[in-house]
């Protein structure tokens, strides 16, 4: 019985290792301009909650934008009001879709109809694939879709991609009054989203789900009706929309 | 409060289809376990009935849950045949969804029911006739099947962070045990009805032996899995104890769950199979039971399973995360 024959000699073999080494040290040199060009797009948008007065325009425009049956919303502002007279405060969260890098009702979608779009990172629903099963509704930890009363589909904020597109900011951005929403590529560092995100202190939304989301806030109040229990402080919470509590 | 997406249609498919799977699954693991012989034959008319049943509340459950798509109930209204069918997309694709695992997994286990229950249809159905190779391949892939219709269903649930009543673990392996309890409850159920004089002899109480011991069996587990899974939220701190509030004493549900399911659904009924139970298997006594009380444990183990389904649906729903 004859020794089998290697296809390649141990000489090969180290040389071809070696040189792989030597090419990702290589590629790990590689200057910034050239990593820039394949960064991908990651729209987002931050609230600065202390510019927001609560006038409730951004979810005016959005109802119009989007002729969002009446009962449901795409976008809202809740007003958070806590403690006892004297030592009182009132807030104002503005919410929409969080356009989570990690998005859970994109994970449990059966039919493949939400889904993260690479080039801009933008969570959307495709309404001709949706069969209204309601899993993303009961996944999101938002509370931020709804089952569109007409169509039958579930439907959500998906920062007026037809606006962004063209190149214009989403309609809530547009119209708020405070310039509390700021939109763009956080990705981009000459973006105002980056450089605000870069030198402010910024907070998101349930960071404990593990969804990443990319709506950031600043000074936002995180106080909660149901801290109440633990705390014993006043705490109230008012939604804006049919359901009257946070999820 | 929150609002309620998932309602009765999702409710009463995740106990039917529990059942349908249930029963199969028992079917096949009496058919493959006990052939024709141990019992006098008993083995295999339980495994005929489980398969008969089987397929019925698959395919009722599985109706049901359409009913619960926006689109089906859209295109009810509007006479529209394309959001009528729109659940077929669920089959144009498979994804790590597990609604998708479930649909195709669901959609295999009706078609398997289907088969093997048409093993059994002739009235002179024996274990030797000419279709016991087909029958005993199929009880093989029935099994895991059927557990996995059971399980998905718990995992579909607890999938989600965003739902911390559901997002445990122990919630696939409570469906799964609720799942065959109830499907040997309905097995045990209709062969109650069709208890004559002519066979209820002691032939006859084997079958209801094997049903009531094996009920009891699975109702102690399932006993021991809603211990588990009520101790493992109440001792932690944050989403999940907070949750699970919502069925202990003073919880708005606390009354349907400790009465309904577990002293009505569980309790009750375990306890009177192993009051007759107990004295065949210590004793040798020959195992008695009059037809009302077959029918009424049945009953009671069928009306706890659903309302465990219920109570988990809706529990899950009007609980969230805490803060935001």
């Amino acid at each position: 019985m004859s020794n089998p024959q290697p296809s390649t000699s141990r000489r090969a073999f180290v040389k071809s290792v070696a040189a792989g080494a030597a090419a990702a040290v290589g590629a790990g040199v590689t200057p910034g301009p050239v990593q820039a060009a394949v960064r991908a797009v990651q729209y987002a948008m931050v609230i600065d909650t202390r510019r927001c007065i609560g006038c409730h325009a951004c979810s005016v425009a959005c109802k119009a934008e989007f002729d969002v049956p009446l009962g449901e919303t795409r976008s809202w502002v809740e007003y958070v009001e806590k403690g006892e007279y004297p030592n009182v405060s009132r807030h104002f969260l503005p919410r929409l879709c969080n356009h989570c890098s990690n998005p859970q009702c994109v994970n449990v979608c059966p039919t493949g109809a939400t889904y993260k779009r690479a080039e801009d990172g933008i969570v959307v629903v495709d309404a001709d694939v949706c069969i209204g099963c309601k899993y993303c509704i009961q996944a999101c930890p938002y509370d931020v879709r709804y089952l569109h009363p007409d169509r039958g589909t579930v439907d959500k904020c998906d920062f007026c991609l037809h606006r962004v597109s063209q190149g214009l900011v989403p309609s809530c951005v547009n119209t708020c009054q405070g310039r509390a929403r700021i939109f763009g590529d956080m990705n981009d560092p000459d973006s105002e989203v980056a450089k605000i995100l870069a030198t402010n202190p910024v907070t998101v939304l349930r960071q404990g789900m593990g969804t990443e989301p990319n709506v950031y806030y600043i000074a936002a109040d995180h106080s909660d009706e149901r801290d109440r229990r633990f705390d014993n402080h006043y705490v109230r919470v008012t939604t804006h929309r049919r359901a009257e509590e946070r999820r | 409060m929150g609002e309620l997406h998932w309602g009765l249609p999702v409710i009463g498919y995740l106990f039917l289809a529990g059942m349908g799977a249930g029963a199969m699954t028992v079917s096949a693991s009496v058919l493959l376990r006990g052939g024709g012989g141990f019992f006098g034959g008993q083995h295999f008319r339980i495994a005929r009935y489980g398969a008969l049943i089987a397929p019925l509340p698959l395919m009722a459950g599985t109706g049901m849950i359409v009913f619960e798509l926006g689109t089906f109930q859209v295109g009810m209204r509007e006479f529209d045949f394309s959001l009528l069918f729109r659940w077929i997309n669920l089959f144009k694709t498979l994804n790590m969804s597990p609604m998708s695992i479930g649909s195709w997994v669901l959609g295999l286990c009706i078609m398997l029911s289907l088969v093997y229950a048409w093993t059994f249809l002739s009235a002179h159905a024996r274990d030797d006739d000419t279709f016991r190779q087909l029958r005993n391949a199929l009880a093989w892939v029935s099994i895991p099947l059927g557990i996995a219709v059971a399980v998905y269903t718990g995992i579909l649930l607890g999938a989600m962070p965003s739902r911390p009543f559901w997002n445990s673990q122990i919630l696939g392996l409570l469906f799964m045990l609720s799942a065959l309890s109830t499907g040997v409850a309905g097995i045990l159920f209709l062969y109650a009805f069709h208890r004559t004089e002519e066979n209820n002899h002691a032939a006859r109480h084997d079958a209801g032996y094997i049903l009531a011991a094996s009920d009891a069996i699975l109702i102690g587990f399932e006993l021991l899995v809603i211990f588990l899974f009520i101790m493992f939220a109440h001792l932690t701190v944050g989403d999940p104890a907070h949750a699970i509030a919502v069925i202990l004493p003073g919880g708005s549900l606390a009354v349907l769950f400790w009465i309904g399911v577990v002293v009505f659904g569980l309790v009750v009924p375990a306890l009177v199979e192993l009051h007759h139970v107990l004295p065949r298997l210590l004793h040798q006594k020959p195992y008695l039971v009059k037809r009302w009380v077959e029918v009424a444990i049945g009953a009671m183990v069928l009306g706890g399973g659903l309302l465990l389904r219920y109570v988990i649906v809706v529990a899950g729903q009007v609980t969230g995360p805490v803060g935001i």
